[in-house]
C-alpha cells in the first residue's frame, strides 16, 4: 500500500497579499484580472468567498457580487519565490514530488524515512514548517493514492489535515457525488446523472462491460475509481513539453461571445500553470472539436513569448475567429502551450502595460 | 503608347517607387510598374496593396497610354544603360519595348486595367507642413512599435493632429515614444490615424530635412503624403489605439539628471555583460550618485559608477539597456533628465530642457 500526501496552500495568491500588506487582511481579497476587464479570478481570499467569489469566474462578475473586494493583480514572481521555497522543503521528505502548479504538488512518502516512515506525522511536520518559513497556511491530505489524498485535503481546508486509510477508502467514495470524481468533468457529469449515477455508490453498481458500452476507453478508470482505487503515480520528474487544457460542454456552444468566455478561462487556467512551473511559452494551439466530432486545431508561434493569460486570450481568440465556429456549433474547446522555455533567472521579467 | 526619357530622368524616379515592390507577391501584377503617360506627363505607380507611391515626371508625351512593365527589371535595364543614354518605350503587340542607342529590350507586359490603385481618400482636410521636421519625428519614435504583435493596432505609429500640433506615438507595451510638432500646422478638427509600420519605414525613406512642404491628407482608410514630385499612400491599421497618456508617469518622485553621453557610453558597456536575450541592467541610485550593474548567466558581472544630480530617495531599478539606449541615442540634448518612482513602475526620459519627445519605459524585475 502506497502514502501519498497531497499538499494545498490555502488561497494561496491571496494570503500571500494579505501576508505581505496587514491593510489586507481580514477584507476580501481577488487576485486575477482587472474587474473591468476579460480576466478572470486566479484566487480570491476566504472572506471572499463567502461572497460566492470563486476561482475562474470572470472578475467582471466577483465586482458584481462583492463591489468592495480588493482587486489585485498577481505578483508571479513573488509566488514563484515561496513556491520554490516549500517544493525544496517537500524534497527533504523524498525526492517523488509532483507539482501541479506553484501552491499544489503530490508526495510519495511511502519509503520516507522521516517520522519512522508515518505519513500522518510527516505531512503535519510539514505543515508546521511552511508556517513558520513563509507565514503561510497549507492544507494535507493522507491516503493510499492520488484521487483519495486530493480528496482528503480539501475537508479541513484551510489549515487542516485529514487522512482517509485504506478501510474508510470505499466507503469514502461511496458517499461521494460524480461531479468530484477525478476526470470527470462538465459533461461526463451530466451523462452519468443522466444515466442515473449520483454517488460513487450508483457508479459502483455498473459492470466493467456496461460502464465499457458507456463511457468507452474511461469506463476501466471509472470501474477503479468507483472502488477507491487509483494507479496513477506521483511522478517525481516529468519534463513538461506543453500544458493545456481543453472543456467540453454540457451544451454544444453557438454564440462565439460564449466560446470566448470559455477561451478566457482556458487561457487564464494554462496561463497559471505556465506561471507556477517558471515557464514561457513560444507556440499556443486552439483546438475547436464541432458538434459533428469533426476536430481541427491551428497553431500559432509568436515573436514575443505568451506569458499571461491575456496575452494567450488574444491570440487564441483571433485563431478562432477564422474557424468555422459560429456558424457550426462547437461541443469542445481546448488550448494548448508548447515550445516552452524557462523564464532565465538571470534574465528577469520584462514588465509591460495591458493594452 | 511612346515616350522618350534621358537615363538621368528615369532612374531616379524608378529608385523612389522601386521600395514597395516586393520579391515574392500574392499577385504577379504587384511585381509590374504601372506606366501613365498622358498630357501631364509620365508617372509611375507601384504598390504592395498596403503602400502606393507614385513619382512624376514632367514630360512631353509624343503618344499617350498607359501599361504595366516588371518593375525590377526595367530599373535593372535602364540603370545600367551608359550615362546620358535617351532612352524610348514603346508598346508594340502586347510588349514593352526599351530602346537605347543600339539596345533594345522586349519586355512582357500586364494590361493596366489590372493594376491596383487608390484614387480618392476621402480627405477631409488636408495639412500643409515644412518637410523639415517630419522625419526627425519618426525616426524618434518610430523604433518604439511592436513587430508582428497580436496586439495589431501597436503595429504602427500613431499620428495626431491637433491645432498647432502633430503628434507620433509608438509603443510595444514595454516601452512608449511620444514626439510633438508645434507650430506649423492648421487643423481645426482633431484627428487621429495608425499608420503601418511598412508604411513608416517607406515614409521615412522618401522624406528628407529640405524646406519644401508636404501636404499631408488622412482619410477614413488612407494617409496620403505629397512632396514634389511624389505620392505616397498607405492604408491605415484599422483599430482603437490604446490609451498612452495613462502610462505616462505624472508624478515623479525622484528625477535623476545626468549627462546624456556619459550615461549613453556607460549602457553600451554594461550591457555587454547582460544576458544576451533580455539586456537586463540594475540602476542603483543614491544621492548624486548612479551605479549600473549588469551580469549575465556565465555570473560576469559589470559595474559603472556616474556622477548624477540626483536629490531623491536611494532606488534600485531594473531595465532593459536597448529600451533605455533607443531613447537615450535619439534625445539629441546634452543632459537627459530621467523620472523615476519606484521598482515596478514606469520611468520617464526627455531631454533636460525640452520636452518635445517623451519616452517612457517599463522596468524589469531582476
Amino acid at each position: 500500500m502506497r502514502k501519498i500526501i497531497h499538499l494545498d496552500m490555502d488561497a494561496f495568491y491571496a494570503a500571500v497579499e494579505q501576508r505581505d500588506n496587514p491593510a489586507l487582511r481580514g477584507r476580501p481579497v481577488v487576485v486575477g484580472g482587472a474587474p473591468d476587464g476579460r480576466g478572470v479570478v486566479a484566487t480570491c481570499s476566504y472572506e471572499a468567498r463567502r461572497f460566492g467569489i470563486r476561482s475562474a469566474m470572470p472578475a467582471s462578475r466577483a465586482a458584481r457580487l462583492c463591489p468592495d473586494a480588493v482587486f489585485l493583480r498577481p505578483r508571479f514572481d513573488v509566488y514563484r519565490r515561496v513556491s520554490s521555497r516549500i517544493q525544496a522543503l517537500f524534497r527533504e521528505y523524498t525526492s517523488l514530488v509532483e507539482p501541479l502548479s506553484l501552491d499544489e504538488a503530490y508526495l510519495d512518502v511511502s519509503d520516507a524515512r522521516a517520522f519512522r516512515g508515518s505519513a500522518t506525522l510527516i505531512a503535519g511536520d510539514i505543515r508546521r514548517r511552511v508556517r513558520t518559513d513563509t507565514g503561510l497556511t497549507i492544507s494535507a491530505g493522507v491516503s493510499y493514492n492520488k484521487f483519495l489524498a486530493k480528496q482528503a485535503s480539501d475537508l479541513d481546508k484551510p489549515d487542516g489535515l485529514r487522512l482517509i486509510t485504506p478501510d474508510q477508502g470505499p466507503a469514502f467514495v461511496a458517499t461521494l457525488p460524480v461531479g468530484r470524481f477525478h476526470g470527470v468533468g462538465q459533461a461526463t457529469e451530466r451523462r452519468m446523472l443522466a444515466l442515473g449515477i449520483r454517488t460513487g455508490a450508483d457508479l459502483r453498481r455498473w459492470t466493467l462491460p456496461a460502464l465499457q458500452g458507456a463511457f468507452g476507453k474511461r469506463a476501466q478508470f471509472y470501474h477503479d475509481i468507483a472502488r477507491g482505487v487509483d494507479r496513477r503515480p506521483v511522478q517525481g520528474t516529468r519534463v513538461r513539453k506543453s500544458l493545456g487544457a481543453e472543456t467540453t460542454f454540457p451544451v454544444d456552444l453557438r454564440e462565439p461571445a460564449d466560446m470566448v468566455d470559455a477561451l478566457a478561462v482556458l487561457a487564464e487556467r494554462v496561463a497559471a500553470s505556465l506561471n507556477a512551473r517558471g515557464l514561457l511559452a513560444r507556440t499556443v494551439t486552439l483546438k475547436v472539436k464541432y458538434a459533428d466530432f469533426d476536430q481541427i486545431s491551428r497553431s500559432r508561434t509568436a515573436r514575443e513569448p505568451f506569458r499571461s493569460g491575456a496575452g494567450i486570450l488574444r491570440q487564441v481568440e483571433q485563431m478562432l475567429a477564422a474557424t468555422e465556429a459560429g456558424p457550426r456549433a462547437v461541443r469542445l474547446l481546448g488550448v494548448t502551450l508548447s515550445a516552452l522555455e524557462s523564464v532565465s533567472p538571470a534574465g528577469g521579467e520584462q514588465l509591460g502595460w495591458e493594452f | 503608347m511612346k515616350i522618350e526619357i534621358s537615363r538621368e530622368a528615369l532612374v531616379p524616379a524608378l529608385q523612389a517607387v522601386i521600395g514597395v515592390v516586393e520579391r515574392r507577391q500574392t499577385l504577379p501584377v504587384l511585381a509590374n510598374v504601372l506606366v501613365v503617360a498622358d498630357e501631364a506627363g509620365l508617372s509611375l505607380t507601384t504598390t504592395d496593396l498596403e503602400v502606393e507611391l507614385v513619382a512624376r515626371v514632367d514630360l512631353q508625351i509624343e503618344e499617350g497610354g498607359q501599361i504595366t512593365v516588371p518593375a525590377r527589371k526595367l530599373m535593372d535595364i535602364v540603370r545600367n544603360l551608359p550615362e546620358g543614354a535617351s532612352i524610348t518605350l514603346t508598346v508594340d503587340q502586347g510588349r514593352a519595348v526599351v530602346t537605347a542607342e543600339r539596345s533594345r529590350y522586349s519586355l512582357a507586359t500586364l494590361p493596366a486595367t489590372e493594376f491596383p490603385t487608390v484614387e480618392d481618400i476621402g480627405t477631409t482636410e488636408p495639412v500643409l507642413l515644412p518637410q523639415g521636421n517630419l522625419p526627425e519625428l519618426i525616426e524618434r519614435t518610430q523604433f518604439s512599435m511592436a513587430v508582428q504583435d497580436v496586439r495589431y493596432y501597436l503595429n504602427g505609429l500613431l499620428l495626431e493632429l491637433e491645432p498647432k500640433l502633430l503628434r507620433a506615438v509608438a509603443t510595444d507595451g514595454h516601452r512608449l515614444a511620444l514626439g510633438e510638432l508645434s507650430g506649423s500646422v492648421e487643423v481645426n478638427n482633431n484627428q487621429q490615424v495608425i499608420v503601418p509600420r511598412k508604411g513608416v519605414q517607406e515614409l521615412l525613406r522618401l522624406l528628407d530635412d529640405s524646406e519644401d512642404e508636404v501636404r499631408l491628407e488622412l482619410g477614413s482608410n488612407h494617409m496620403r503624403v505629397t512632396l514634389p514630385g511624389l505620392r505616397f499612400t498607405s492604408k491605415l491599421i484599422d483599430g482603437r489605439f490604446p490609451d498612452y497618456q495613462r502610462v505616462i508617469p505624472k508624478v515623479e518622485d525622484n528625477v535623476m539628471l545626468a549627462d546624456r553621453d556619459t550615461l549613453r557610453q556607460a549602457l553600451v558597456r554594461a550591457s555587454i555583460l547582460s544576458n544576451e536575450k533580455y539586456r537586463g541592467v540594475r540602476f542603483i541610485l543614491d544621492k548624486d550618485l548612479l551605479k549600473i550593474q549588469s551580469n549575465n548567466p556565465e555570473q560576469e558581472q559589470a559595474d559603472e559608477e556616474l556622477s548624477v544630480d540626483y536629490p531623491g530617495t536611494p532606488l534600485e531599478v531594473g531595465f532593459n539597456a536597448s529600451y533605455l539606449l533607443d531613447a537615450i541615442t535619439v534625445l539629441d540634448g546634452q543632459q537627459v533628465r530621467m523620472g523615476l518612482v519606484d521598482a515596478n513602475s514606469s520611468c520617464l526620459l526627455q531631454d533636460s530642457e525640452k520636452q518635445e519627445y517623451r519616452y517612457v519605459v517599463m522596468p524589469m524585475r531582476l
